[in-house]
């Protein structure tokens, strides 16, 4: 497929004022409020947000598993309340976290089931099985009882069966949740290999791993309490909150100090890392952190050193990350979110969070 | 919160099998009758390979075997100890038995539906990947449900056998009723598959711990359908129940056709069923209609309560929510 014929698809994800409220005693939660998005074809799109955030309720409703309370959404253009048996045909879905499968039957057996749910041939079936289970690295698990797979295995067949159809959107919830590094590295490898392999298939993750989102998904919403904060590249986002360029500048001399760069136009602050304020300005290599009002005022600092005769040894530039994003968006950390929850379900003894429960 | 794990990625790597059919909008409109023959196929295969391909032999043979047996054992003593011996106490236990015996497959069949559900959503954590599969659910559970009665029906001939080898039951094959024997089997299929989607629908419901309502609710149709005993005893307005229950007229024409000059479950003296048609039993005809009729009203009621019990799981969010361990 081509790009071009790729441009002429509806767009992947096509939501507009999505709202969900599920209602739960002893007040309804409002998991989804008014959530507008558009995903294209062939993006790696990312919903990153804590738990809680309304993103596995977002997947729930385009997966065509829950309804919404309001407003619309649509898959490929097909809509995720009327046209259900369409998008089922060219979705899957894989989540993380759980042990789900028939334990009983064996990994080939249960993928076969899978397969033949999703309309391919008998024998069809069995070729793209084994295909499958060739690309996922469990060969040699094939004829094992699932209940006897490790997480990391089930995962990976779980990968497996959301790749059956060949569908022309993924959806990923959590994908990486539980595995170990080897795993988890495994799965977003696989996903990668899929995704690049035919153009415009498209890939929407959920996570609340910062890194995770950061290194796959080519734009990302960032979601808490069940609206969108922010959408972009992470570099967009990055760049929300950093106006301004950190850099950290090493060179061979620096005669007059760091208060030299500091006089620049442009330059917002100069200052010795950390790293070598002891060996002061005397020593053989010098290191600065520069913040500079924008990049372009980069040009004056190399012009003043190389008129002073220092010899630039190193450049760096420092960036925000993606929770510092969030941090600036939402007031709090996600780990400060973590430990507020777990704070509250010590306090009432109450294991259950209205928003997680209505998640699950 | 968890960990992050990142570390830095090698190149993903291209593998034949990610290789795809392209985007044909076709492929969203699936292969009509092909695919539901199937989905219906490989819903009664897993269903099949979920029940009998159990780690266990032993709770395989108990359940399939043992359990009938032993329901028919019991029920059996209890009339040799009430009913006594001689010809009536006869004619009270072939029918005892062969009712018991039939009501192995019954539960499997109304039950059955009802404990995928429950299974696949609180167990096995599948039936959301089934439900966003292309499968359609109800055919899913239909398959499931014909797996289940497939081993019920095992179940009732192994008692019916054990009944004849052991407890001497006299069966003569001679004057067994053939035909209306495979037409009764046969009708009575849809109507007790249609009871055990109508029970589902209401599994798909419950938010708490629900296996017991499967039991429940066939233990309460076991003294409304002549199983082990006939209509007549019971008080009107429950015999009304039981005249308007598929269940009972095709256990009625089972024991009919098996045994054509034995004690009909249906009508007799003051029975309800006397006193609204002026007739003492149903004949076959009759008994083949009314099934058919009650069958087809039940199989409509069922799948119209489950259509509502479905659409209202995907607008509360229950077809995930596991509320057990």
């Amino acid at each position: 497929m081509t790009a071009d014929v790729t441009a002429t698809l509806p767009p992947a994800i096509s939501v507009a004022g999505l709202r969900r409220v599920y209602p739960v005693k002893p007040k309804p939660v409002t998991a989804l409020d008014g959530i507008d998005l558009e995903v294209a074809p062939g993006e790696f799109f990312g919903l990153l947000g804590p738990n809680g955030a309304g993103k596995t309720t977002l997947i729930k409703i385009l997966t065509t598993l829950l309804l919404p309370s309001a407003g619309k959404a649509s898959i490929f253009g097909f809509d995720v309340a009327t046209e259900a048996a369409k998008i089922r045909r060219i979705m899957n879905m894989v989540a993380g976290g759980e042990q789900s499968g028939y334990g009983i039957l064996t990994v080939r057996e249960q993928l076969w089931m899978f397969s033949q749910f999703y309309g391919l041939g008998s024998r069809e079936g069995w070729r793209r099985v084994d295909e499958l289970l060739d690309a996922v690295g469990l060969g040699d698990q094939r004829l094992q009882r699932v209940s006897t797979l490790s997480t990391g295995q089930r995962q990976k067949m779980n990968m497996a069966r959301g790749l059956l159809n060949d569908p022309w959107i993924l959806f990923l919830d959590e994908p990486t949740l539980g595995l170990d590094v080897s795993a988890a590295r495994a799965v977003r490898e696989m996903v990668l290999a899929w995704k690049g392999a035919v153009p415009g298939r498209t890939v929407l993750l959920t996570t609340h791993y910062m890194a995770e989102a950061d290194e796959l998904c080519e734009r990302i919403a960032i979601v808490d309490h069940g609206k969108i904060l922010a959408i972009g590249t992470p570099a967009e986002l990055k760049r929300r909150v950093q106006r301004e360029s950190v850099l950290r500048l090493e060179v061979n001399r620096l005669d007059g100090g760091p208060a030299v760069l500091a006089k620049l136009p442009g330059v917002v602050s100069a200052a010795l890392a950390a790293d070598n304020v002891e060996a002061g300005t005397e020593a053989q290599r010098v290191a600065v952190n520069l913040v500079l009002r924008d990049d372009n005022a980069l040009t004056g600092v190399m012009a003043a050193l190389g008129a002073a005769g220092s010899r630039v040894l190193g450049l760096r530039t420092s960036e925000p990350t993606l929770e510092d994003v969030f941090v600036e968006l939402v007031g709090r950390g996600f780990a400060d979110e973590a430990d507020a929850e777990a704070a509250n379900a010590g306090a009432d003894h109450d294991h259950s969070h209205p928003t997680e429960d209505a998640e699950r | 919160m968890t960990t992050p794990m990142t570390t830095p990625m090698t190149e993903p790597v291209y593998h034949p099998a990610f290789d795809g059919n392209g985007f044909d909008p076709a492929r969203a409109e699936g292969a009509g009758l092909a695919d539901t023959r199937r989905h219906m196929w490989t819903a009664v295969r897993l269903g099949w390979q979920v029940e009998s391909n159990w780690t266990d032999p032993l709770l395989f043979f108990i359940y399939t075997v043992a359990k009938p047996v032993a329901s028919l054992l019991l029920l059996v003593f209890m009339v040799q100890i009430v009913g006594g011996t001689g010809a009536a106490g006869e004619a009270v236990r072939t029918f005892v038995v062969l009712g018991s015996a039939l009501w192995a497959m019954l539960m499997a069949g109304i039950a059955g539906p009802a404990w995928s559900v429950l299974d696949d959503r609180e167990r096995y954590r599948m039936l959301k990947y089934l439900y966003v599969s292309p499968a359609t659910f109800l055919l899913v559970l239909v398959g499931r449900g014909v797996s289940k009665l497939a081993v019920g029906a095992m179940g009732t001939v192994i008692a019916l056998l054990f009944a004849v080898v052991v407890l001497g039951l006299r069966v003569d094959l001679a004057a067994v009723n053939w035909p209306m024997l495979v037409l009764t089997l046969l009708l009575g299929l849809p109507p007790i598959l249609a009871l055990g989607i109508g029970l589902a629908a209401i599994c798909l419901q419950t938010r708490q711990e629900s296996w017991s309502y499967p039991e429940a609710f066939a233990g309460a149709l076991f003294l409304v359908s002549g199983v082990v005993f006939p209509l007549s005893i019971l008080p009107a307005p429950v015999q009304v129940i039981g005249l308007i229950n598929p269940v009972t007229w095709w256990v009625a024409g089972v024991r009919g056709a098996i045994l054509p000059t034995g004690a009909s479950s249906i009508g007799g003296a003051s029975s309800l069923w006397t006193t609204l048609t002026g007739t003492q039993v149903p004949d076959g005809a009759m008994t083949i209609a009314v099934l058919l009729l009650t069958g087809a009203v039940s199989t409509l009621a069922a799948t119209a309560l489950f259509r509502v019990s479905e659409r209202r799981a995907r607008e509360r969010g229950l077809l995930d929510l596991t509320t057990g361990s």
